[in-house]
């Protein structure tokens, strides 16, 4: 390529750069381009530059006369010459031109803004294609629009949260309102349908107790089952009443100082029936006995009948319940856990465990009876102690309720007790109440019989162990020892007087009270049962007064009361 | 399209029609954005079903609203938005139809992704100039006479915007006579 190849004109020059200039040595001006030209007409040929135009040091914000020894001594750095009329910064860059010695400058305005080629009077089209000055300052002001747009998002985002959060506040306050209601609704309620149901239950008791006059089999079993619905609904109503204090705020505890060891053995004597009934082991393992606790101790029973009771309750035949205490100095605590053997609960159903009136499988709530607010109550009773309850389960193995409800100054209240051992027992009557207690054995093949006549006993402070038939009778009496029998006479597998006659066959039984239980009330009864062996007779439906009076007659003199 | 297209719509309805008919617009469109950023892609089909429901609940026809779509775009849009890049397009009508190839083409260069139509421009004489307008996108030339007759009034300059060549009726793009001054009389 040769130098010919390169020639242009001088229009195709100005027009590829609009904003050029050139000065000769004593810098006076030679050639402009088209558009400098315009906006600076005074800037013509043979005016001298620094008439016009001075250097601005950009570090010293000076200005300084432009000679050919500063433009040489500046070389490669571009050059900001600013005019004061027009208010103009050219951006170039200088090239000297030999024989003559000739200045050429080339460049465009410098500008920052769209705004201040406005000023200029300047348009797109008067810059070259090659310069990209107007191309930065548009991109400029499309990220400025990015960014008002981001800022318009922004805040309609924030506006949205607003309104949702007023209405949320709104949609809460009026489900407060609601929930007052609800609470007010169930407190008043439950204490209207309180009232009734304890003449019901008062005039069941009167009656099982032969107030109004001797029964027949048939009306004490159905005035039991009118006596078990009644405490049934009692405990839904009492649980109701329960959740609807604590939702409406009413709910105050009464702190004191409570010994645990007798919580725990309380609640373990209320679920013992239901457990013995399924053949449950119950253990209470307590890592130091003498532990004292402030809590509202009726209420801390609640929530371990409640736990023991489920457990019980879901925990098939044979199974066992657990009831652990430990002593949690670190986090000042006292955790009661109670494990049991049971169904178990899938991961799933965990979360929605505690809410109300949740039965997991409905399936269950069949085979289960329950109210489905137990676990509700519990939580919120814990939560009232300022304590947590957390469960741990697996589907066919079993479930752990841990209730942990703080203890301050854990430390020094059990100084001194059994620190470090856990004592273990099992809750055979013999440890729920008393040991020198007396242990009755309790035949009969009717359940409602047997748990009226345990519930009368236990009430009246007598250890009970049950059997179902004949021959259990004859194993449990082997086993247990018990200071006294109370035998039906019509069981499966072996009737109650070969069951006595196979106790007084025996040397080491031959003495052991016998009361003999039966319904037929026939002539002759009480003569046949007294020479199977038995000591006493009596006919259902037996009077619980008397049935107490008859035991306390045959028992040994050092174990009445 | 860019953002800034259905933002403009937008405008254009609040503006004229208020905000419920807006989002009536954009429920029956399908359209879930209650901003649209400017410099951010959306597809053709938001753009195309905006116009299309509005015609439904304004109970205007299609060419009713892309005209006047196009003079808002330029009038309030391109105005309020980008209104130092308008005027650096032109200090004139003329100038500026002359100049809008090149500027269209500058300008569609800061925008990656955007698939911008073409304009050329040939003719131009003291007082018109013919348009030539390629785009891939069908049933927009309305909109264009709309952007010509904004851009004539953004210049306070009564002209004539007339279609002489019609990419839906065969010719391979639209054209546009655009004629000022004693040539629009």
């Amino acid at each position: 390529m040769t130098q010919a190849d390169f020639m242009i004109d001088r229009e195709q020059f100005s027009k590829l750069f609009p904003f050029h200039f050139l000065v000769d040595a004593n810098m006076r001006v030679l050639q402009t381009g088209a558009v400098l030209a315009r906006i600076c007409p005074q800037f013509c040929v043979g005016q001298e530059l620094n008439d016009h135009f001075s250097l601005f040091d950009l570090s010293s914000d000076r200005a300084q006369r432009i000679t050919p020894e500063l433009i040489s001594r500046r070389k490669t750095a571009p050059f900001v010459f600013k005019s004061a009329s027009p208010d103009l910064s050219l951006r170039l860059q200088a090239m000297v031109l030999r024989d003559p010695e000739r200045y050429l400058f080339l460049g465009s305005p410098w500008v920052r803004a769209l705004k201040e080629m406005q000023l200029l009077q300047l348009v797109l089209n008067d810059f070259a294609l090659h310069d990209s000055t107007v191309d930065l300052l548009q991109i400029t002001q499309t990220n400025d629009i990015t960014k008002k747009d981001l800022r318009a998002s922004i805040s309609n985002l924030e506006q949205r949260v607003d309104n949702r959060t007023a209405e949320l506040s709104l949609a809460n306050s009026e489900l407060s309102r609601v929930m007052r209601s609800k609470d007010d609704f169930l407190s008043a309620m439950s204490h209207e349908l309180r009232t009734p149901l304890n003449a019901v239950l008062g005039l069941s008791e009167s009656l099982a107790e032969g107030v109004y006059g001797e029964m027949n089999a048939k009306q004490a079993q159905s005035i039991n089952t009118i006596a078990e619905s009644g405490r049934h609904l009692l405990s839904l109503i009492n649980d109701l009443l329960d959740i609807a204090k604590i939702g409406a705020g009413k709910m105050e505890l009464d702190l004191k100082k409570a010994n645990v060891e007798d919580m725990c053995q309380a609640s373990l004597r209320l679920v013992l029936e239901q457990a013995q009934k399924k053949n449950l082991k119950l253990t209470l393992a307590m890592d130091n006995k003498s532990v004292m606790l402030t809590a509202d101790e009726r209420r801390l029973k609640q929530i371990l009948v409640n736990l023991l009771s489920n457990a019980v309750k879901f925990t098939p035949d044979g199974g066992s319940v657990t009831l652990e205490t430990k002593c949690d100095v670190e986090s000042e605590s006292l955790v009661f856990s109670v494990r049991d053997t049971g169904i178990g609960i899938a991961t799933e159903d965990l979360k929605r465990l505690f809410s109300p009136f949740t039965q997991l499988d409905s399936k269950l709530s069949r085979l289960y009876a329950g109210t489905g607010l137990g676990l509700t109550l519990v939580l919120k009773l814990v939560e009232l102690h300022g304590g947590s309850v957390a469960v741990e389960s697996e589907i066919g193995k079993g479930s752990c309720f841990t209730v942990r409800i703080p203890c301050k100054g854990l430390e020094n209240a059990i100084r001194g007790g059994d620190k470090g051992a856990v004592t273990i027992s099992e809750s055979s009557p013999a440890n729920i109440l008393p040991s020198n207690t007396p242990l009755i054995l309790v035949a009969d093949d009717n359940e409602i019989n047997l748990m009226t006549v345990t519930d009368y006993l236990h009430a009246n402070q007598l250890r009970v162990i049950q059997a179902r038939d004949g021959l259990e009778a004859v194993k449990m009496v082997r086993q247990h020892a018990p200071s006294l029998v109370l035998m039906d006479i019509q069981m499966p597998l072996m009737d109650g007087l070969d069951a006595i006659a196979h106790l007084r066959a025996d040397d080491q039984y031959a003495k052991i009270p016998i009361i003999a239980l039966t319904s037929r009330a026939m002539v002759g009864d009480r003569e046949r049962c007294i020479a199977a062996g038995a000591n006493d007779y009596l006919s259902k439906p037996v009077n619980m007064k008397q049935l107490v009076k008859t035991i306390h007659a045959h028992l040994p003199k050092d174990e009445t009361r | 399209m860019y953002g800034m297209v259905n933002k403009s719509v937008q405008a254009l309805v609040t503006t004229n029609f208020g905000i419920d008919k807006w989002e009536a617009i954009k429920k029956k469109a399908g359209v879930k954005e209650d901003v649209f950023l400017s410099n951010e892609s959306y597809p053709d089909a938001t753009t195309y079903g905006l116009i299309g429901a509005a015609t439904e609940v304004l109970g205007l026809s299609a060419d009713e609203i892309l005209f006047a779509f196009g003079e808002f775009w330029v009038l309030h849009t391109a105005r309020e938005e980008y209104g130092d890049m308008l005027s650096s397009a032109g200090r004139n009508l003329s100038e500026f139809l002359e100049y809008l190839p090149m500027f269209h083409i500058r300008v569609a260069l800061i925008f990656p992704n955007l698939k911008p139509p073409r304009f050329e421009c040939s003719d131009l004489q003291a007082d018109r100039i013919t348009m030539h307008y390629y785009s891939h996108r069908p049933g927009l030339s309305v909109f264009v006479r709309g952007l010509f007759s904004g851009v004539a009034k953004l210049y306070n300059t009564p002209a004539q915007i007339t279609q002489t060549k019609f990419k839906d009726k065969g010719d391979d793009h639209d054209e546009f006579l655009v004629s000022w001054g004693d040539a629009a009389k």
